[in-house]
């Protein structure tokens, strides 16, 4: 039995900063590729965006929300510790309340981790439809580097076994023990990150390879049957770095690199470089997922597409509607000025 | 700050969250935000509970500035500069009022088609008080 995404939904932050507004305040830009990134307005926050999103994902299936029979939320930005985050989603779009729901919040690779945990669903309920949200704006000390590439965005997705858009061929995990690299212990709202470049580069150049280079050997696919590969944007460069390891193109990377306009989506960033993929795929496209979280993890996703039925608001869309703000007002609404 | 507990705001969670308004059986006019009688035939406390679109047009609109806003909205007006306040017309006839979210203030004007979502109201209490905002409806897409 076929398994796979029969729909998906993406949201984009109205509001915008360039990275010049950034090189006026600091003298400098920490984030490679990036031009400018997205910010939650002041009234916004993961669950007003997963809520969007999920609304959005059902719409482009059509789905009612009362036969969603999973929801799983992913970020790494909830505005509780502790509370029932996937609970405020539901009741907003109207899935049953009797449904398991999830949350899975430590790293930016829970947006996969929670697809993969929602496939499962799927697999062992052939007539389920497991909605994921995947919603993040991960925030550190504005006198962090890491804290430049910090955007905001969310992508969900309807995985069924029924009027599949793109089918699930295979999947392979890799976790390991990597420490000092973007990281937030329990007392603290802000990302540290100790700035061990090399070594944080060693533990995500590790990870993502080994998860994809399994889940190759467990397909057979080669590199270059890949019309679309999405890999973990913690800036626009890392992308290509893991690429250029996996013999991947930047011709493949192409439909996915959304960072360069929306910066670093933590949890989000692979689900909405997918939701771009598959705004941009055609019958028969393979499309290669891979994400990274720190600590350290990695999943990849092969699909095969199967059908061009799109989301009803493309990532482009949400992308062209847009207003700039100063460093000021970005301080203000990220609430760094006390 | 007018003090709302968290059981009050509890209740309105199913109007705040969802928009389900309700339905009198008596003269058929569709309550928002739900009442104890209805307000339109003052006859009748029966009701059916209905999802509303949360789609309608701007029937006027007002613009909240530095000192006009309520205590548990100054923050939001500090961070975010003035807000839109409207009355709504619903598709399904209420009149509900309601912020304008995700647009610039200039551009919100009266009969503007707009739709609901889920936006953070104010907090109380570290309670984050979630609930509907208008947002203008986009064409095309």
């Amino acid at each position: 039995m076929a398994i796979g995404i029969s729909g998906y939904g993406v949201y984009i932050p109205r509001l915008r900063i360039k990275r010049d507004d950034y090189a006026k305040a600091w003298g400098s830009f920490s984030a490679a590729g990036v031009n400018e990134k997205s910010v939650m307005g002041y009234d916004e926050d993961v669950l007003t965006s997963a809520a969007k999103v999920a609304r959005r994902a059902l719409e482009s299936v059509p789905l009612a929300s009362e036969k969603v029979t999973r929801f799983l939320l992913a970020s790494t930005s909830a505005p509780y510790v502790e509370k029932l985050l996937s609970g405020t989603v539901l009741t907003s779009v109207g899935i049953p309340n009797s449904v398991l729901t999830s949350d899975h919040t430590t790293s930016t690779r829970a947006g996969t981790e929670a697809m993969l945990a929602g496939f499962e669903h799927v697999q062992a309920n052939p007539s389920g439809n497991a909605l994921v949200a995947a919603a993040d704006s991960p925030k550190a000390s504005m006198w962090d580097s890491v804290e430049h590439a910090l955007g905001a965005g969310a992508a969900a997705f309807v995985l069924s076994s029924e009027n599949l858009i793109a089918e699930l061929e295979g999947h392979a995990s890799y976790a390991s023990e990597h420490f000092g690299e973007r990281f937030r212990p329990r007392e603290d709202e802000l990302l540290h990150d100790l700035s061990v470049k090399k070594f944080a580069e060693s533990s995500l150049m590790s990870n993502t390879t080994k998860a994809a280079s399994a889940l190759m050997k467990r397909t057979g696919r080669k590199p270059e049957e890949y019309a679309h590969v999405v890999i973990q944007q913690p800036d626009a460069r890392v992308p290509g770095s893991v690429a250029s390891r996996m013999s991947f193109t930047e011709a493949q990377l192409a439909s996915s690199i959304v960072s360069k306009s929306v910066g670093d989506l933590g949890a989000a960033s692979t689900p909405v470089a997918l939701a771009s993929a598959l705004d941009a795929a055609k019958i028969g496209d393979r499309i290669m997922v891979i994400s990274y979280g720190s600590g350290a993890g990695s999943d990849a996703l092969s699909f095969k597409v199967v059908s061009e039925k799109k989301a009803t608001v493309s990532f482009q869309s949400d992308l062209d509607r847009k207003e700039y703000i100063d460093y000021v007002k970005y301080l203000k609404i990220r609430g760094a000025i006390v | 700050m007018a003090h709302v507990s968290v059981p009050m705001y509890w209740r309105t969670i199913p109007q705040r969250y969802k928009l389900m308004g309700q339905k009198c059986k008596k003269c058929g006019a569709i309550n928002f935000p739900p009442k104890g009688v209805c307000k339109y035939c003052n006859a009748s406390s029966e009701f059916e509970e209905i999802q509303l679109s949360g789609k309608g047009k701007v029937h006027t609109f007002v613009l909240i500035s530095a000192g006009g806003a309520p205590p548990e909205f100054a923050d939001q007006e500090k961070s975010s500069g003035s807000y839109p306040v409207a009355i709504v017309e619903l598709q399904e006839g209420p009149k509900v009022i309601g912020q304008i979210a995700d647009t610039d203030p200039k551009e919100v004007k009266i009969g503007m088609p707009v739709t609901t979502e889920l936006r953070k109201i104010y907090s109380e209490e570290d309670v984050i008080r979630y609930g509907f905002k208008f947002v203008p409806e986009r064409e095309g897409k």
